[in-house]
């Protein structure tokens, strides 16, 4: 079977919503030409949407990974009180805050690439002529989305298979793990909106001649 | 071409991209993803380790959440109050406020668990004031980035969190472990500092005053309680680091809020000298509103989008480390080196320099697993051994090319990363000294943990 043919299969079971099926066909090599096309083609949708609200493009991942990050401390904090005021503890307060550190994790990553504060050793990209810099930032570019494919791609994998096995947060009784997972493929989904749109502003500033790279300064936007 | 030479280009080919300016995250996974293809390992394991390591990870969450620590005591004016007192108790010395700023980072490591948290809030703060004080700027940069090391020696500390979440060591058995070097590192930079500020006569001396000294250890109390909360917590077993972490930052929020209206009715501000302050506002910080705290929120949740997915990719490079047989390499030459000191030299001539090109947690996450057990094998203590990894690990971030805090010093003073390097050699040289004698005197690490 064709990669092509193995692609329009992997739409075809997520169309179908059996994770059996969507399992099977996220195996295939058609799931890499899929996930390119997903990433791109999500990639773009972002900025669009960016575009259109920039509210979401200033708050979007920010704001998830501070709406993680105060959940997280409030259940770990409020397990604690539980346990020394009122003697109990809910079972869930420590195995739901790692995959909301996941989720904080992955769209706060998404976010630095937006900020370019990722960490780096810029001295020599800093002492670049413009042309090698715009060729070391389209590098960036290509790398991120590759890096933004393969995770789209194995992730929803993971993703499929942990709700194929029905496979339940410990201490709840009806939540899935793959609910959790599932928002790893979209934080990088994000990311790759991000690279995008950083390598169209970079491209707009090559060519109009504006300074390409700037010192990122970590929470200078806050 | 053999699976070697396959290997060896891609770690030059990766390098090179290092020093083009990709970020270190993308370099590490792209060496991860080169070696999976030689290997004949599938993608997906890289895939599922990227999530695994979150989701098995309970202990690492005290990370964030001390990492917001830090945020949330900068912005209550905790921090500033601890600065205040580290300033009233050494400023009648030759290089006092510098000194004091080695001080004032010591306690805010100590409530906070990040090196460049500490370096970022003490160099912000601090920095102005030593300049306008007749300090070198280049120095004032460099004591900050410096000063920032103990940040992740003295508990808590997210790299010992990393660490004992890796080896599976007791966390706060790390912690406890950290405090005399930490306390070690803190002095012999002072000694530095003191030796340096004396040559140039640099700093203004204020009056030694027990009032002034007592004032501002009044107006740290928080900052005190904070400290003692911690380790209270970790010390006695009542709380496990990630749970001492959600304790400190509900701690840090409550103040904050509390704070905030009753510093409004007091009428004092951040700018009013200590002399001014009545001893009742000295017991409230400036404090922070509800609406704030997104804001504070939102600079930690960056740090960590920084610190967590290098942690992630970190883990996987390790695991394609350990499938390649590096730990049999490395190990091999290290035991050939002999025993007990050889060993533990060898591994410290190891992690320093690869301090020197790589940012901690990295070193750690791919070296402490193969150098830890070796270290064990010639009967070098796990804890004592983490204690000089770790110590020599923060020496890294003031070692070029890659010194983290460096970059982080010359990012909130301003000073260029370059101009800097020449002061921090005294303290590099302080910091060596004191990882040495770690390194020769297991006691320093062991003394507080009674059943080692």
């Amino acid at each position: 079977m064709s990669i092509v043919a193995e692609a329009g299969d992997v739409v075809t079971a997520i169309l179908s919503q059996d994770p059996w099926e969507m399992k099977t066909a996220f195996k295939t090599n058609g799931m890499w030409l899929f996930s390119l096309i997903l990433t791109f083609v999500g990639g773009f949708a972002a900025v669009a949407l960016y575009r259109v609200v920039p509210f979401l493009e200033r708050h979007l991942e920010r704001g998830i990974s501070v709406l993680m990050y105060l959940i997280i401390a409030w259940i770990i904090f409020s397990g604690v009180v539980d346990r020394f005021v009122f003697s109990r503890q809910v079972p869930w307060s420590t195995t739901i805050p790692p995959y909301l550190f996941m989720i904080m994790a992955w769209f706060g990553c998404a976010y630095n690439v937006k900020l370019r504060t990722h960490l780096s050793f810029n001295e020599f990209r800093m002492k670049m002529a413009r042309p090698m810099q715009m060729f070391a930032l389209s590098v960036d570019a290509v790398l991120w989305t590759g890096f933004c494919w393969i995770v789209v791609s194995t992730t929803l994998l993971i993703a499929a298979n942990s709700a194929d096995n029905f496979a339940i947060v410990a201490g709840t009784d009806d939540m899935m793990q793959w609910w959790f997972i599932a928002t790893m493929p979209l934080a990088f989904t994000l990311m790759a909106g991000r690279v995008i749109g950083n390598w169209m502003i970079d491209w707009a500033n090559f060519r109009s001649g504006d300074v390409l790279i700037q010192q990122a300064v970590i929470g200078a936007d806050v | 071409m053999t699976d070697g030479t396959l290997i060896t280009l891609i770690s030059v080919g990766v390098t090179f991209l290092f020093m083009m300016g990709v970020p270190v995250l993308l370099v590490i996974f792209y060496w991860v993803v080169g070696c999976s293809f030689v290997t004949g390992l599938p993608l997906l394991n890289a895939g599922s380790e990227l999530l695994n390591v979150f989701k098995n990870g309970f202990a690492l969450l005290a990370m964030p959440l001390f990492i917001l620590t830090g945020d949330l005591i900068n912005q209550s004016g905790i921090a500033r109050r601890l600065s205040d007192f580290a300033y009233s108790c050494l400023g009648w010395l030759r290089g006092g406020l510098a000194m004091a700023a080695i001080g004032a980072c010591g306690l805010f490591a100590a409530i906070s668990g990040s090196n460049s948290a500490t370096t970022a809030t003490i160099g912000s703060m601090l920095h102005p004031e030593m300049v306008k004080g007749g300090y070198d700027e280049r120095f004032s940069a460099a004591t900050a980035a410096a000063g920032g090391t103990v940040g992740i020696i003295i508990p808590p500390s997210i790299i010992f969190i990393v660490y004992g979440f890796l080896m599976s060591l007791p966390i706060s058995d790390l912690f406890i472990a950290g405090i005399v070097p930490g306390a070690l590192m803190v002095l012999a930079m002072m000694v530095a500092c003191f030796i340096i500020c004396t040559i140039n006569g640099w700093g203004i001396l204020i009056r030694l005053s027990f009032i002034r000294v007592l004032k501002t250890a009044i107006g740290a109390w928080l900052g005190f309680f904070a400290i003692g909360l911690v380790l209270w917590g970790i010390y006695t077993g009542k709380f496990s680091p990630t749970e001492a972490a959600g304790v400190t930052v509900g701690f840090c929020i409550v103040v904050g809020l509390a704070s905030f209206p009753l510093n409004k009715i007091m009428g004092s501000d951040a700018d009013t000298p200590v002399e001014d302050k009545s001893v009742l506002s000295m017991f409230v910080v400036e404090g922070f509103t509800l609406f704030s705290i997104p804001r504070i929120v939102s600079r930690s949740a960056q740090i960590t989008g920084i610190l967590a997915p290098l942690i992630a990719v970190s883990v996987v490079m390790q695991q394609q480390l350990s499938d390649l047989g590096a730990k049999e390499v490395i190990g091999g030459f290290v035991m050939g080196m002999g025993g007990y000191y050889a060993v533990l030299f060898t591994s410290m001539i190891i992690v320093f320099f690869s301090g020197m090109v790589l940012e901690s947690l990295p070193v750690t996450i791919i070296l402490a697993p193969i150098l830890a057990p070796i270290a064990a094998s010639v009967g070098i203590d796990p804890i004592h051994f983490s204690v000089i990894f770790l110590v020599g690990a923060s020496i890294g971030f003031i070692t070029p090319p890659y010194g983290l805090n460096l970059y982080v010093a010359s990012g909130v003073t301003g000073v260029p990363y370059f101009r800097l390097l020449r002061y921090t050699v005294p303290y590099l040289a302080a910091l060596l000294g004191v990882w040495i004698l770690v390194a020769l005197v297991p006691d320093l690490a062991l003394m507080l943990l009674p059943n080692r």
